[in-house]
This record gives C-alpha cells, sequence and structure tokens, in this order.
C-alpha cells in the first residue's frame, strides 16, 4: 500500500495504491492528519489504484470527515476503482460526500 | 553408480568429446545418447524424451545460445541444459540464463563436477514433480492455525495464504483480495475486541499510543495467553471457501448488531457493525456461533455475479 499526499493552500490531493487493511490503515489516519493541521478545505481522493479498503480504513475516513466538516472541508472522491466504488455504494458513502467513478 | 536411469543428450560439434563424455556417463548409469550439431539434437529431442542436455556453447551453425533458445520455446522446463564452455564472457553468460540454461560446466570437464551438476538438476526435478503431483490431487484443504496475539504479525501470515491458495487454488486476483480482507477484518476484530477488549476511542488513538497501549495490555498474563484461532477450509468442487476465526473474548449481542445491519445497511457515522456490514458485502454469508466469539463467512471461489449482493 503506498500514500502520496500534496497539498497545495487550500486544496489536499491523496493518492492511494493497493489494499488498505487494519495493518496499514494507521498510514492512511498520519496523512489525514496532516490534511486536518493544513489550510486545505477540499480533500481530493484519487482511489482508481486502491483495491480495497477495510473497516478500519472506511473508519479512519470516517472519523476524518467528522472533523473536516467541522472546518468547513469537503472530501471528493476524483476517482475509485471499481471494488472501492461498489463498497462506498454500498455504504453509502456517496451521500456524505462526491464519489466518481473511473 | 546413479539409482536414476535419466536420459541425457551430449551435444558437441567435437566427436571425440561426445565419445568420451558419453562412456563416461553411461558407466555412471545414465542412459546417453550423442548428438553431433544442435539441429541433430533438436531432432533427437523432438524424437526422444531427455531430462538434461550437456551441450558445447561454441559450435558452428546452431550455436549453444541459439540452441538453448530453441529448447526453451519448444521444451519450456521440461529439460534441462548444462552448457560446456571453455571460456565464458559475461554477456554470453546473462543471455544463457536468461535463456534458462540450468548449469555451466568449464571445458575441459572435470567429470564429478558435472556428476554432481546432474545429481542436483534431477534431484531438484524430483521435487518440483512430487509437487506438481501432489498439486494434481489437491483438491480440498483445510487449514488451522492458532495464532498468539502477543507477536502476531497478519501479513505474514496473510502473504503466505496468499500465495499458498494463488498456486494451488488459481483464484482470481480480485476473490483472492476479498478473502485477505476479510481475513483481516475477522483477525482484527478478534485482536481488538475479543483479545484486548478495546474501547471504541482507543482504537483512533494515533500510532505510537495505540502501540503503547497494546505492550501495556499484553503485560497482563491472561490477555497474553489468549489465543486467535483461524482456519480456512478451501473446496473447489463446491465453488466456496470458509473462513473461520475465534476469539477468547467474552463474545457479544451478535444476533441485535446483525439485525441492525440488515435493517441499516448503511454505515453513515456510527461505528458498530461497520466490519459485520463489510464482510456481508464481501462475502456469501456472514455466520456467529460461540456466543459471538467466532465468525464465519462462505465466499465463491469464482467472481461470479452474486444476486444477493446485489439485493444489499
Amino acid at each position: 500500500m503506498n500514500i502520496e499526499l500534496n497539498i497545495d493552500k487550500s486544496v489536499a490531493t491523496m493518492k492511494i495504491e493497493g489494499v488498505l487493511n487494519s495493518e496499514n490503515s494507521y498510514i492512511l489516519q498520519e496523512k489525514l492528519t496532516e490534511v486536518l493541521r493544513s489550510d486545505a478545505t477540499l480533500l481530493e481522493l484519487d482511489l482508481a489504484e486502491c483495491r480495497n479498503i477495510s473497516s478500519t480504513g472506511i473508519g479512519k475516513i470516517l472519523l476524518f470527515f467528522k472533523d473536516f466538516i467541522g472546518k468547513n472541508g469537503e472530501i471528493e472522491v476524483v476517482r475509485c476503482s471499481n471494488s472501492v466504488y461498489e463498497l462506498f455504494t454500498m455504504l453509502k458513502l456517496n451521500q456524505l460526500f462526491t464519489v466518481n467513478f473511473g | 553408480m546413479a539409482v536414476n536411469k535419466a536420459r541425457l543428450l551430449v551435444v558437441d560439434d567435437s566427436a571425440s568429446v561426445v565419445s568420451s563424455l558419453c562412456k563416461i556417463l553411461d558407466v555412471s548409469g545414465y542412459q546417453v545418447d550423442p548428438a553431433y550439431s544442435g539441429s541433430d539434437a533438436l531432432r533427437r529431442l523432438h524424437q526422444n524424451q531427455y531430462d538434461i542436455v550437456i551441450c558445447d556453447i561454441d559450435m558452428p551453425e546452431l550455436t549453444g545460445l541459439g540452441f538453448l533458445q530453441k529448447i526453451s520455446r519448444d521444451f519450456r522446463d521440461e529439460v534441462a541444459v548444462i552448457l560446456m564452455t571453455g571460456f565464458l564472457d559475461q554477456e554470453c553468460f546473462i543471455n544463457a540464463i536468461r535463456l534458462g540454461a540450468a548449469d555451466f560446466i568449464r571445458k575441459p570437464i572435470d567429470t564429478k563436477q558435472l556428476i554432481c551438476s546432474i545429481e542436483h538438476i534431477l534431484n531438484k526435478r524430483k521435487i518440483k514433480d512430487e509437487y506438481h503431483e501432489f498439486q494434481r490431487y489437491l483438491n480440498t484443504a483445510d487449514l488451522s492455525f492458532t495464532i498468539m496475539p502477543v507477536n502476531f504479525s497478519k501479513s505474514n501470515l496473510f502473504n503466505a495464504l496468499s500465495s499458498f491458495l494463488r498456486h494451488n487454488f488459481k483464484i482470481d486476483q480480485q476473490v483472492l483480495n476479498e478473502v485477505l480482507l476479510c481475513m483481516d477484518e475477522m483477525v482484527y476484530n478478534a485482536f481488538i475486541h475479543g483479545t484486548l477488549k478495546l474501547e471504541q476511542h482507543e482504537r483512533w488513538l494515533d500510532n505510537h499510543t495505540f502501540q503503547n497501549l497494546v505492550a501495556t495490555k499484553f503485560n497482563d498474563a491472561a490477555t497474553a495467553s489468549k489465543r486467535i484461532r483461524l482456519r480456512v477450509v478451501i473446496n473447489p468442487d463446491r465453488d466456496q471457501m470458509v473462513i473461520e476465526v475465534t476469539d477468547e473474548g467474552d463474545g457479544f449481542d451478535y444476533e441485535n448488531i446483525l439485525q441492525k445491519v440488515k435493517s441499516e445497511p448503511d454505515l453513515s457515522l456510527v461505528a458498530h457493525g461497520r466490519g459485520i456490514t463489510l464482510l456481508r458485502h464481501l462475502s456469501q454469508a456472514v455466520e456467529f456461533d460461540n456466543g459471538g466469539r467466532t465468525v464465519r463467512i462462505i465466499k465463491k471461489l469464482t467472481n461470479g455475479e452474486d444476486p444477493r449482493i446485489a439485493d444489499i
């Protein structure tokens, strides 16, 4: 699993590759904390190369989401693999933030 | 004297080298045939089945490397090739390795070294054949693991399982990813709830604080003595895999959570039931037993459309 994070003023872009599971989700937590501490108000998630996400990973994203909207932040999944798109739709996460397929 | 009557082919444009090698190898107990060019050797290879070809690199017309290229194309792993040479430059060596040469023997030939090389290749072949034979008759697998959570690394176990499943059951990569994610989900729950009894807020601590907390929990002898049991049953005939994880915790009210998950399959921001929802999404059935200490999922091995998943 690999996470690339770039923060440019108010926009943070995060690209996640591989499978996000319980063992590596702390890396996601660290990166999300970095976003939360920055001036970014938009997090663009690129999940096109992310093959799947465990409930721990989902939990980290939701926990971040709760804090991020508290500072008027917004999440957008700009690209998404088929399996993650299915997962996000099934869990109705697309009702919390925009999830784009492809 | 070699016990195995392996069949060898000696190839060299020098008739005296072929003759002397054939005599030595015949006396050593192998069945040996001569060939005096690469083309002659290829003809013989198409007529008979050989275990090993011992071939000179420097031959007119079809060289040893050209011959090796044709063998790897036509016979793949069926025939091992030992190359003989008086001098081997680096580029030639790299090419030969890339083309799949099994070994190199320097000329003039050291008989002991050649026989040692032949026996080494035959032994490797025997082990490989035995493993293929085992795979041919491998119908189902029932694997059980008892895990000591105190020094458990899931990645090592999952990597080993992933490799075993991929090689022996030819499972589709996407299905394999889902299987590993389900195992991760189940074992992690057995770890944080069944073994460590962590509160929800403790699970969201930063990694350093979390690791310290886990280490503190394991200072307690009762916690450290707990075990997690993982059972994986693969049955390709029934197109299914059963994964079962049992912990030694207090269990939980699974009926209530299952009911909740069925009636409200969305997670929103509520943590309870998230893992179970995900297991339901990735598998065909989720079952609990033993007061919630045992969780079992049934997962299809092929990647076909599942009406139950579409209904969720």
